[in-house]
Parts: C-alpha cells; sequence; structure tokens
C-alpha cells in the first residue's frame, strides 16, 4: 500500500489495471478503517454512557461517591494519556492543573453564580490556557527534564493553594469564609443527588474522551505521530511542532481542569493539602500503569486513584499497609505491562475476537 | 544587615539539607540513569534504624553504622532485583518505578514506628559556631556545618570517582547506553551494584543528618527530594559542584524570604521558583535527559 | 522449723486471701451503662466515628476509647438491653475520603449519632451533611474553627484557640509577659483562627500578641524561630501539633533562645513522649495547657477510664488526652441514651435527648458539660497547666484556668440562658 495517510484518498492515474486494483483495495481497506474507527468512537461512548446510567442501581451512597471522584479523575488521566501516549511527553503537574481548575470552578460558582456547566468550561478553560504555558518548555525540554520542569511547577502550585485555600462561599479575590459555614459546591439543577450527579459526569466524561479520540482520528493525531517520530519528520511533512504540542498540552490542561471542577461539584469542597506535588507524580505513575494507549485505561486509571484505596478502607486495611500494597502494585505493573492493564485486557479481548473471527475473514486484508 | 544575618546563617543549614540531597540524587542518576524518587525514603528509614538503636543504648558509631548498612542494603535490592527489569524501559519509567518502591518504604516505615514524636540526636548538636552583629545572635550547630562539609566532600569524592577511576567511567557509560555497554564487555550487574550501594550509602547518611536537621518524620523525609530536585535541576543534572552550589543558594533564599513581607507566607515555593528560573533563563538548546 | 512453716502458712493464706478480695475487685469491674455484668441481646444501635488515622498523626486513639467503653456497656446490659454497633473509620487526612466515609455512615448505615470522631478534616468537609441528615456528633477532639462553629457538631475538648489563650493568660499571669508571639500553621481555618484568642484577649488586658502563621511541612523550623524571636517578645505561645513541635523547640534550644523568652504551648504538647523529645533544656522553662485534667490524676472518672481500657481496649491502645476525650464523649452519649426508651432510639430521638445534655460531669473536665441548642458548642473552655519535668510532667499550682476569650461571649450567652454557673 503507497498510499500517504496524510494526502487521504488516492489520486488516480492511468496506470496499469494491476496498480489500479491495487489502489481500488487500499481504499476499500481505508474506508474500512474510518468505519471500524467511528463503531470504536460510539462504542466508547456508549460504555461510559451505560456505566454511569448501570452503576447507581448496585452501589451504596460510599460506592457511588467514591466512583464519582474515580470518573472524574478519569478525566484527568484521559488528559496525561494523551500527553505521554501520543507525543511521549511527561507532565508531572496535571494534579496541580487540576486543582486550579476546581478553583476557578469553586469561585465562579459561588461567586458569580454561574450555572455548573459554565463554571466547568471556565475552569477547563483556564487550566487549558495555563497548561500550554506550561507546555512552552516543552519545546526546549524532553523526557526526564520536562517532568522534572512540571514537577517544580506542581511544588510551586502545592506551596501556593496552602496559603491560598481553595474558594467556599466568601467573598474577594480568594473566596474564603471566614464568620460562618463553609459552602459546599452548588451542583447542576438536574443533578442534585449523588446519583444523578454520578451520570452526569459520566456523560462528561463519554464528552471529553470522545473529544480526545476525535483529535486522534483527525489531523491532530496524524501530526502528533509525527511529531513523536521526530521532529525533522514532521518539519519535512510541514506539521506546525509549536502549535500542536502546545495544543496538546492545552487539551490536557482542558481535561484536567474540566476533572477539577468535576471533582469540586462531587465532593463539595476542595481542600488546599490535598494538591501536592507527589499527587501529580501518582496520577502519571498510574496513568501509565492504566494504559495510555487506550481509553479504558484512562478509566481503569480513575479506578485505581480512588476506588482501589477505598476498597482497602473499606475491608479495614490500615493506610500504611495499603501504601505498601500500591508501591508493590505500581512496581509490578510498571514491570511486566508496558502498555498497561488496559492494554492487557486488549490483549485478552482481541485473542478472543482473533478465536471466533478467524474461520470467518480468512480471507480478508489484514 | 543584622536583620538579614539570622537567616544567612539558618539558612546555610537548610542549604546543607538541599545540597547533600541534591548531590546523592545527581550521583545516582549519572551512575544509572536513573531518578531516584525513594532517595529520602531510603534514608529516613535508616535514620529511624538509628533512633531504634540508640534508643537501646548502643553506641553511637554503632548505630550510625546500622542505619547506613540498612540503606545501602535497600538501595543494593531495589538495584539488583527490580531496577534491571526496567532497564529497557525509557528513563522517566524507571524514575517513576522508584517512587514505587519510596511507597513501600514509607509505607513500612510508618507502619512499623508510627505517630510519635520522635528527634535524633547526634553529639555534635552540642557544639555550635556563633556569629554576633550588634544585638543578634546566632548560632550554626557542629551538625549543620558538618553537613555543609559533607556535601563539599561528597561533591568532590564523587566528581573524582566518577571521572579519574575506572569504575566511574563504567558507570557513565552504563547510564549513558547501557546495551553498548553489555557489548563492550562491561561487566553490567557488577557496575550496578557498586553504582546502587554507592546511593545506598550516600542515602544512609544524608538520612542520619536530614532527621537531626529538618525531623525524625518519614513522610516529610521522604517527599523533601522534592526540593531537593530543584538542586539538581540547578546542576544541570550533571555537575555536582553546580548541584551543591544551588542546594545552599536555595537555601539561604528561602531563609532569607522570610523577611520579604509578602512573599514570607510562600518561602517554601522558593527552591521551585529558583529552578524554574534557572530553566527559563538558561536555555541550551534542546535538553534531552 | 514450726514457725517458719506457720510463716509459710500464713503469708499463702495472706496472698490466698487477697487473690480472693482482688478477684472480688475485679468482678466489680470498671463502670459503664447500667452494669448488669450480663451481655445485651437487643437489637444493636447503630453508632459510628471519623478518626484521623493515617497521614501527619494518628488520632484514632479516641476512636479507640470509644469503642473499649461501648464494648463494656454492651457487656453490662447495653442500652436497656439493646447493644451499641460501634464503627470507626479512617478519613486518612483527606477532606475527599472523610465525605465518602461520612457518607458510608449516615447513609448507609443509617447511624443514630456519631461518637468520638476526632479528625482535622472532617468538620469542614461534613457539618453541612450532618446538619441537613439531622444527626449529632459527639467529637473527642476537634481542631479547626468549623469543629467550633457548627450546630451538630460538639467537641468534648476546648480547642486550640481557647487552649492558647488559656496558655496566653497563665504567661501574663506568672512571667508578667507583655509581648507574646503565637505560631500556628497556615491551615485555612486555623492559621487566621486560634491565635486570634490570645490577640483578642491580650488586647483587652494591656498585652500585645501577635501571630507568626508557618508551613507545616517546611523543612526550616530555625528561621521560623529567629523570626519569632527578632520580633522581641517575652513569651512565645507554640499552638502546634507536637510533631512539629518537638523539632522547633529543638531548633529554639540550638539558638539558646529559651534563655530570654519563655515558651508556652496549648494542649497539643501535652504527650508522655514529649518532656523526653524536648529534653533536659526545657526544663521549668515550658508550660503547657492540658484540655482535660491530667492523664495520671486519682479522680474516680479518670481511673474508670483506664480501667475501661484495660479491660476492653487493646494494650497497644494509647492512653492519651485523645483517649480520655473519645471515653468522656462515649459515656455522655451512653447516658443520654439510658434516659430514652429503647424502643424509639432512632436518630431524631437520639439528636434531641443529645441537645438535651445539660449537666455532665465528670473529673476529667474542669467543669460540668452541656450540649444545648446553640448554635456552636464549646463547652469546655478551662483546663490546668503543667510544665516537663525529666521524662514526665509536674502540674501547675492553682488547678483549671478558664479562658477569657472574647468570642466565647455567645457560649457564655446559651450558658446564661441554660441557667448553667
Amino acid at each position: 500500500m503507497n498510499a500517504s495517510i496524510l494526502e487521504g484518498a488516492m489520486p488516480v492515474s492511468d496506470a496499469a489495471p494491476a496498480a489500479l486494483a491495487q489502489a481500488a483495495l487500499a481504499q476499500a481497506a481505508l474506508a474500512q478503517a474510518a468505519r471500524r474507527a467511528r463503531r470504536s468512537l460510539v462504542l466508547m461512548v456508549a460504555c461510559v454512557l451505560l456505566i454511569g446510567w448501570a452503576v447507581p442501581w448496585f452501589a451504596n451512597a460510599y460506592w457511588i461517591k467514591t466512583l464519582t471522584s474515580s470518573l472524574a479523575l478519569s478525566v484527568a488521566a484521559a488528559g496525561v494519556a494523551l500527553l505521554y501516549g501520543q507525543l511521549g511527553l511527561v507532565s508531572l503537574c496535571q494534579y496541580a492543573l487540576l486543582g486550579a481548575g476546581g478553583w476557578v470552578a469553586l469561585r465562579a460558582g459561588h461567586g458569580l453564580g454561574w450555572p455548573f456547566e459554565l463554571s466547568v468550561l471556565a475552569g477547563g478553560l483556564l487550566s487549558c490556557v495555563v497548561g500550554m504555558l506550561a507546555g512552552l518548555p516543552a519545546l526546549r525540554l524532553k523526557g526526564l527534564y520536562l517532568a522534572l520542569v512540571t514537577m517544580m511547577m506542581a511544588g510551586g502550585f502545592q506551596v501556593v493553594v496552602n496559603v491560598t485555600g481553595f474558594p467556599d462561599g466568601g467573598a474577594g479575590w480568594l473566596g474564603r469564609v471566614f464568620g460562618s459555614e463553609r459552602l459546599m459546591m452548588p451542583r447542576p439543577a438536574l443533578a442534585l443527588s449523588d446519583a444523578a450527579y454520578f451520570r452526569y459526569v459520566a456523560v462528561w466524561l463519554a464528552a471529553v474522551l470522545a473529544l480526545i479520540e476525535l483529535h486522534r482520528r483527525t489531523r491532530a493525531g496524524r501530526s502528533w505521530a509525527l511529531i513523536r517520530r521526530g521532529e525533522a519528520a514532521a518539519v519535512a511533512a510541514g506539521v506546525n511542532i509549536l502549535s500542536y504540542q502546545t495544543w496538546a498540552f492545552g487539551l490536557a490542561g482542558f481535561c484536567a481542569g474540566v476533572a477539577g471542577a468535576l471533582l469540586a461539584g462531587g465532593v463539595g469542597q476542595l481542600d488546599g493539602r490535598a494538591f501536592t506535588a507527589g499527587e501529580s507524580v501518582m496520577l502519571f505513575a498510574l496513568t501509565v500503569v492504566g494504559g495510555v494507549y487506550h481509553w479504558a485505561g484512562a478509566l481503569i486509571a480513575g479506578l485505581l486513584l480512588r476506588a482501589v484505596p477505598a476498597l482497602l478502607t473499606d475491608f479495614g486495611v490500615n493506610g500504611y499497609l495499603a501504601m505498601i500494597f500500591f508501591g508493590v502494585a505500581l512496581l509490578h505493573a510498571l514491570i511486566t505491562a508496558p502498555s498497561g492493564i488496559a492494554g492487557q485486557l486488549m490483549g485478552v479481548v482481541d485473542a478472543v475476537r482473533q478465536r471466533f473471527a478467524a474461520p470467518k475473514d480468512k480471507d480478508a486484508a489484514p | 544587615m543584622e536583620d538579614y544575618l539570622p537567616f544567612v546563617i539558618s539558612g546555610l543549614g537548610l542549604g546543607a539539607v538541599y545540597a547533600l540531597s541534591g548531590v546523592g540524587l545527581v550521583v545516582l542518576y549519572r551512575s544509572s540513569g536513573v531518578l531516584n524518587f525513594a532517595f529520602g525514603a531510603i534514608g529516613a528509614l535508616g535514620a529511624y534504624v538509628a533512633w531504634t538503636l540508640l534508643e537501646a543504648d548502643w553506641p553511637q558509631g554503632l548505630a550510625w553504622c546500622a542505619a547506613v548498612l540498612a540503606a545501602m542494603a535497600l538501595s543494593l535490592a531495589y538495584g539488583r532485583l527490580l531496577a534491571p527489569r526496567l532497564s529497557h524501559r525509557d528513563p522517566t519509567i524507571r524514575s517513576i518505578a522508584t517512587l514505587g518502591f519510596a511507597l513501600v518504604v514509607v509505607g513500612f516505615t510508618e507502619w512499623t514506628w508510627g505517630e510519635q514524636p520522635r528527634r535524633l540526636v547526634l553529639p555534635t548538636d552540642g557544639g555550635a559556631l556563633e556569629f554576633v552583629l550588634g544585638e543578634v545572635e546566632v548560632r550554626l550547630t557542629h551538625t549543620r556545618a558538618l553537613g555543609l562539609a559533607l556535601a563539599v566532600l561528597m561533591m568532590g569524592g564523587v566528581g573524582l570517582l566518577l571521572s579519574k577511576t575506572r569504575v566511574g567511567l563504567k558507570m557513565r557509560a552504563l547510564a549513558n547506553d547501557r546495551d553498548l555497554s553489555a557489548l563492550l564487555g562491561i561487566r553490567v550487574l557488577g557496575v550496578d551494584t557498586v553504582a546502587w550501594i554507592l546511593s545506598g550509602a550516600f542515602a544512609g547518611v544524608c538520612g542520619l543528618l536530614l532527621a537531626n536537621i529538618v525531623r525524625l518524620q518519614a513522610t516529610l523525609l521522604t517527599f523533601l527530594v522534592i526540593p531537593a530536585f530543584a538542586a539538581a535541576i540547578i546542576g544541570r543534572l550533571h555537575s555536582l559542584p553546580a548541584t551543591v552550589a544551588g542546594g545552599i543558594a536555595i537555601g539561604v533564599l528561602e531563609a532569607l524570604a522570610i523577611t520579604v513581607p509578602g512573599f514570607a507566607a510562600f518561602r517554601t515555593a522558593t527552591p521551585f521558583l529558583i529552578a524554574l528560573a534557572m530553566i527559563v533563563l538558561y536555555r541550551a538548546g534542546t535538553r534531552s535527559a | 522449723m514450726q514457725s517458719k512453716r506457720r510463716i509459710a502458712l500464713s503469708a499463702v493464706a495472706g496472698a490466698l486471701g487477697l487473690a480472693g478480695f482482688s478477684g472480688a475487685w475485679a468482678q466489680a469491674g470498671p463502670d459503664c451503662g447500667l452494669n448488669t455484668g450480663k451481655p445485651a441481646t437487643g437489637e444493636p444501635i447503630p453508632i459510628g466515628a471519623v478518626v484521623g488515622k493515617t497521614g501527619p498523626d494518628d488520632f484514632s486513639a479516641s476512636g479507640q476509647a470509644a469503642a473499649a467503653y461501648f464494648k463494656c456497656v454492651n457487656a453490662n446490659g447495653g442500652i436497656h438491653g439493646r447493644p451499641v454497633d460501634y464503627l470507626v473509620l479512617d478519613d486518612q487526612w483527606n477532606p475527599e475520603t472523610a465525605a465518602q466515609v461520612a457518607s458510608k455512615l449516615v447513609k448507609d448505615r443509617k447511624v443514630v449519632a456519631l461518637v468520638g470522631s476526632t479528625s482535622f478534616v472532617e468538620c469542614g468537609a461534613n457539618a453541612k451533611m450532618y446538619a441537613d441528615e439531622g444527626v449529632m456528633v459527639i467529637a473527642g477532639t476537634g481542631v479547626p474553627r468549623e469543629c467550633f462553629n457548627a450546630r451538630n457538631y460538639v467537641p468534648v475538648n476546648a480547642g486550640p484557640r481557647v487552649s492558647a489563650t488559656i496558655a496566653a493568660m497563665y504567661a501574663a499571669q506568672k512571667y508578667k509577659a507583655k509581648k507574646m508571639v503565637c505560631i500556628i500553621p497556615n491551615i485555612p481555618s486555623l492559621g487566621n483562627w486560634a491565635c486570634e484568642g490570645p490577640k483578642e484577649w491580650g488586647k483587652k488586658n494591656g498585652v500585645t500578641v501577635e501571630t507568626l502563621t508557618i508551613d507545616p511541612g517546611s523543612a526550616d523550623a530555625t528561621s521560623t524561630m529567629l523570626q519569632a524571636a527578632a520580633k522581641k517578645p517575652d513569651t512565645i505561645i507554640m499552638n502546634v501539633p507536637k510533631g512539629i513541635l518537638v523539632p522547633m523547640l529543638a531548633a529554639a534550644e540550638q539558638q539558646n533562645l529559651g534563655k530570654k523568652i519563655h515558651f508556652v504551648s496549648a494542649a497539643p504538647a501535652y504527650n508522655v513522649d514529649v518532656p523526653k523529645a524536648i529534653g533536659p533544656y526545657w526544663k521549668g522553662n515550658f508550660d503547657v495547657n492540658l484540655e482535660f485534667n491530667p492523664l495520671e490524676s486519682a479522680g474516680p472518672d479518670n481511673k474508670n477510664w483506664l480501667a475501661v481500657m484495660d479491660k476492653h481496649g487493646a494494650k497497644s491502645d494509647p492512653r492519651d488526652t485523645f483517649s480520655q476525650a473519645g471515653y468522656l464523649a462515649a459515656r455522655l452519649a451512653t447516658q443520654a441514651m439510658l434516659k430514652m426508651d429503647p424502643k424509639k432510639i432512632a436518630r431524631a430521638s437520639v439528636t434531641d435527648a443529645l441537645r438535651k445534655v445539660s449537666d455532665f460531669r465528670s473529673d476529667i473536665l474542669c467543669k460540668p458539660f452541656y450540649v444545648g441548642s446553640g448554635n456552636r458548642h464549646n463547652a469546655n473552655n478551662s483546663g490546668p497547666m503543667a510544665s516537663p519535668d525529666g521524662n514526665g510532667w509536674r502540674f501547675a499550682p492553682g488547678g483549671c484556668l478558664t479562658a477569657d476569650d472574647p468570642e466565647l461571649v455567645d457560649i457564655r450567652a446559651d450558658e446564661q440562658k441554660m441557667g448553667l454557673k
């Protein structure tokens, strides 16, 4: 197949019939791939929405709250996976961006009285912009150095947010209340109960995942793949590295900001002490463990970040023993599963599918 | 001037902390290509071991040796059993894996020793260098002065090791390209062992000093690596003298930041701000690590 | 030979007699609930607690003490035949986790009350939910401002603001201090609240108090102590947790600040490990306010607490001030529930009964405790002073001092309305 994927359809020329047949085959394969891609996108959205609809039937109040936080963090993990899976860039400040988005959403919700969706988008927008600024050093730094620099940013945010705290209903720039009770973030009108809010968050997660998938399957995704291959290749193909790389950081920041706003809505308040630099590192680590090459990895990462500790708490496991367990699990996953748990699961799914599909389309083109 | 002297002196103590940790981190990075998140955790465990032995009335020297040995053993265990399995992955993943190890060590330490106010007292705490300027009196305990001296000594010693000895050369080669070094006939496992034992020894010594200068508390000592990374960044993950100078500078500036009225509440962000400023101001082409 | 055998026999008889006597004494056991000695077998009453165990400090002792007391109550007839089903959950010092576990207790397990909670983060995270669900919390120990400013949250302890005020009052009285510096972590509802007590008291009594906020995660205690000393105070009030207190006092010792400045502290410093950790430099120069009467006091309720812990608690449970607080909370709740009809014990009726508590006495507390229907609760606002003495504590003469914090004016008004002292 000698079709250039950047050009799309194959130009028809007056070549030999064999070449024409080859071209037609290539076009058919491309169309089939596009259909499959659309199908998998629909499947992904359907899966997430199904989870959102089904879980509140089975889960008690404790688990609904936990899984709501889980889904919110899956949104952030999707952003981290985008940066690392598509571009190979390590950002260790995504949890800080989550905090920044949550801060803006809380301030907008309490102080300006904006509708919830607008607060979420405002949080996402701020984190998008800050993410793009954080990504500017990425043009010069790579690998471990970028990781360290983003970790420094996360450390700086940790100190600032410890001093300023999060808005909780007061006035002024910081929005902190002094004489009276701390307020909870007002939830959207159609998602006031915990169960309804869980479904609401699932809808947001599906939307964000779809947004990322659409990016991946269009020009942006192809540009990112070229940038990952090497700057020379990308420049030669005419890709504007600055804009696409910065846009990736912006998108990841947007994911983190939305996640922060959703988390704030779920818990009601955010606390400055929960936004240490270590949290950003754990977010990255568990996203890698979940799997950065598939959307299910983001879901698994969210579960690892919130549901697994909650499970251990439910069983009464001592918090420090749980920490040891987590460390061991992290090491094990990193050593044995380079594409994460999602990668292993998809491998199993593919193997099963091949076993059942093998007799039928033996003649189909790969 | 009187207002600033106390903070310059106390900043030197803090700077020693950052310089020591920074050197330990850069040493391991240059000799194995891994940024060790578990550096603080391993040192903390060593310090707790020393505290327990001192409470049981062991002699000082033996307690310290036990602490350093414990740290070396832990470091070696990771370096020989776990690190080789990740040697084909990219450096960031290998560094994140040390985070997993750090969680295991911190969890174990906190679970075993629990939360009880403790203090690791070293014999050098008794004496101090006194600085008097007018009415202002500041003291730099011998422990902190020792910390500064050790940072410089380690810098010199390890610098010599890496640049002038065969073992150092092999370590640098291994960190640079593991597969190629193996092809050239360098005994990979042997050199790895040396590198991790060395790092463990540093972690043990740093742990003892940090537990004395800062606080004997495992989680805090573990996450003290994050400001220490700032010192490592100033040294560009390569130059030990720059790391030491950077660490001391960060410490002094963080302490001096108390005197700045609006900034005092944010002074713990000083290491991060300085590291970021260094990155922005001293861009040197594409830095690949 | 004859006399030796007689001596031996009488010794054995004496020992047996003593054993029998102490056996009878042991059978009397600690005093809990109805004291019937028979286990309760009715329908369990669910009660919960949220404690901060995994994190910067371990507050779980209050949950453990309350659990021991409830076990004792269950072994002694329960609440008119109904045992207490007590569950303690760890919020890991994370407000998100605190909201989740509180949801589990209140919404899933449908507890009738929470007793013995001690957490740094759960007051802020959960106070509104408790108010919305109409469930009362008789907490062991509260720390930040939200714990002392909620309608449904009743801490048994005095709180860092009241405790620091008493310490300041003591320093002014004993050392004639006129200028003080109050050191406190910069955590939002603590850093801007707990040192205001000494400050406002000082304004009315001719003493200037300056606040110094610190970052609890900072590695540099020396600069903080130098900063405090640069303000040239007579007294430094430490209002920090004991984990941070020890390195700060170590830094102060290394700078020899104890020579010219008196150091006092709020209640977190009162702990059996602190005197040994801070060392002999501070003997006679460090005064700590206690929220309850001393751990080794000889009062009957204090001894009962120790007896309950020995009989029904684990050996590894700390017997510290958190434990005292948990015991008191459990005893208060039990006493209130025993006054109710056992068939009508439900969340709403328990909440009413708890609000009616107005004269709970214990020799662990300086004054009688009450709940009342006010908008906030801070009934415990007095305590004695102590000072480290070698490996233990020496108690100041003068007993309990009551805080003269101007913010307590609404509490005093509530007390007047309830017709108390």
